[in-house]
């Protein structure tokens, strides 16, 4: 139903593609005009490849599917609140964990769809080589990383029940998420404290296998196994403490004012 | 009865008084939102550190910084133009939508208030918080990038106020086709920012532009709000302004200040009008 919905709405479609694209293109036309001859040399020695084109790309296409999977989930929550057919959820017979399932399906489709296309057309029109390094492996980075993407996400579904206010708390998160997982920049620039809250986000794991599967910037613990062992242990934990965290609030929420009131 | 005939000279203090109202009544809704309130001025920290490191990748670690003009004034002075551009776009043809929505749109054309004051008032909103934050993110952004050049501060007040008066009566004109196409707007409106936001070069010089991008940006009145006002700050670096001479482009930048807001409030005087016959002003 939500694939039909959205199918109705092409310009949104076209905006989900356009958007990530202007955005990888601000720091791209920032280095090139501030970095001038040397700015492929620079950009190497700061992340451990020349091509900065295909870096920022692959940062945003990573970030679409991070972004759509948080925007996804939590406005599908405050629409059903808003549009009163929280609490009617909760009085059918349907488990609620296969409705919010059938919504990450629904995320998930669209946000790959939409990262290809970024990463395609992007790499079309900022003419670099989209198919380089192991391509096979990157996808693997990116279809493990999912489930725990979506385990966070109902972290994040229990703070929207909770404190309301979607629209700002989505847009607080999405820059959150864009700084933290080093979209167009690597988290090794970080200080220690913020690094180390980076690592702890399945995201940064996400994007940093994918760039080193691609384009061979390097592992943070020096082979991909290793790394991808730890989006496997973030698979295990995210989805279980995500789950753990909406059903805590959603009983708090239940007993005092009630999943209706928004 | 010719409501409008009656209100064509009211005292000047009754209609400060209305404006006034307008004005706090935005002031209040906003108020009311405290997690937006905060939320908005950590979203936009974080964007100006996204982007100065992802900059930063390029000339970080570099003997004397960057190679190409001084990024911090390319980039910060930008940024205020971009952030009113952004705000303005949105925000007026937004809160006219949203008056609709709620149905509270046909009533306010009932009331004997000055429409004018009605649309004027949501800028006063923009110019309060846009410029608070606009502010307090140049100063963070400065002091990540690094010195900021300050240069010629009347000149480039003078820039900043006709460009904002430019940009809000473009807010007026993109509030004219939000009565139009309704629902569309937002797309609209999205599709517009990030399309400006490229070619206007807000956040790098127009050199950067590709060569086939830079004649569609010099016919767009913006592009030289953006030059002139960065070039004035930075004081006249070798290669700006990008895009014409500054007598040129203070002139052009007059002219958009004090035409757009007229040109933009006629526009829509002529939506709503068309929305009043048509019967649609609370169709949405």
């Amino acid at each position: 139903m939500r694939l039909l919905n959205i199918s109705r709405y092409p310009g949104q479609l076209v905006m989900d593609v356009v958007t990530p694209i202007v955005f990888a293109s601000m720091p791209i036309l920032l280095g090139r005009a501030s970095g001038g001859a040397n700015a492929e040399e620079v950009f190497a020695a700061n992340t451990g490849t020349p091509n900065y084109v295909a870096y920022m790309l692959i940062g945003t296409s990573v970030f679409t599917i991070v972004s759509f999977a948080f925007w996804h989930m939590a406005y599908w929550l405050r629409w059903e609140q808003e549009t009163g057919t929280l609490e009617v959820l909760y009085l059918a017979p349907t488990n609620r964990i296969w409705v919010a399932a059938g919504t990450a399906l629904y995320s998930c489709l669209r946000s790959l769809l939409a990262a290809t296309a970024v990463y395609l057309f992007g790499s079309l029109i900022l003419q670099v080589t989209p198919f380089q390094g192991q391509v096979g492996l990157a996808f693997l980075f990116i279809l493990v990383g999912l489930i725990p993407l979506y385990g966070m996400t109902l972290l994040y579904g229990a703070v929207i029940l909770k404190v309301k206010e979607a629209n700002a708390l989505v847009n607080l998160m999405q820059w959150g998420v864009t700084f933290l997982m080093g979209v167009f920049f690597p988290v090794a620039i970080f200080p220690p404290l913020l690094k180390f809250l980076a690592l702890l986000f399945p995201p940064t794991w996400m994007t940093n296998g994918v760039r080193s599967a691609l384009l061979g910037i390097g592992y943070f613990f020096g082979e991909w196994y290793l790394d991808l062992a730890v989006l496997w242990a973030f698979l295990l934990v995210a989805p279980l403490f995500g789950y753990w965290v909406f059903s805590k609030t959603e009983t708090s929420i239940r007993r005092n004012e009630g999943v209706g009131q928004y | 009865m010719n409501l409008e005939g009656q209100n064509l000279s009211p005292s000047l203090i009754a209609s400060l008084s209305a404006f006034w109202a307008m004005v706090r009544k935005e002031l209040i809704i906003m108020a009311r939102y405290p997690v937006n309130f905060v939320a908005s001025f950590g979203q936009v920290f974080l964007i100006v550190a996204v982007f100065t490191l992802g900059g930063s990748m390029f000339y970080r670690g570099v003997e004397g910084g960057s190679s190409g003009g001084n990024p911090s004034g390319v980039v910060v002075y930008g940024f205020m133009l971009y952030m009113f551009m952004g705000d303005t776009l949105w925000a007026i043809g937004y809160n006219v939508r949203h008056e609709q929505v709620q149905g509270t749109l046909e009533q306010l054309y009932l009331s004997p208030a000055s429409k004018f004051a009605n649309l004027v008032s949501r800028v006063a909103n923009i110019l309060i918080w846009t410029g608070l934050l606009t502010i307090t993110a140049s100063i963070l952004m400065a002091s990540m990038i690094g010195d900021l050049p300050v240069e010629n501060i009347g000149l480039g007040l003078y820039v900043m106020a006709f460009s904002l008066a430019g940009t809000f009566g473009l807010g007026f004109a993109f509030a004219a086709l939000t009565l139009y196409i309704k629902e569309t707007a937002q797309t609209v409106a999205n599709f517009l920012q990030f399309g400006l936001l490229v070619l206007c070069a807000y956040f790098f010089p127009f050199s950067a532009l590709p060569d086939f991008v830079l004649p569609i940006s010099k016919l767009i009145p913006l592009s030289y709000t953006v030059d002139a006002f960065r070039s004035t700050m930075m004081g006249f670096p070798p290669g700006f302004p990008e895009l014409a001479p500054i007598g040129f482009e203070v002139v052009l930048v007059t002219v958009f200040g004090l035409v757009m807001p007229y040109l933009g409030y006629v526009l829509y005087r002529r939506a709503e009008n068309h929305a009043r016959r048509r019967g649609s002003l609370s169709a949405y």
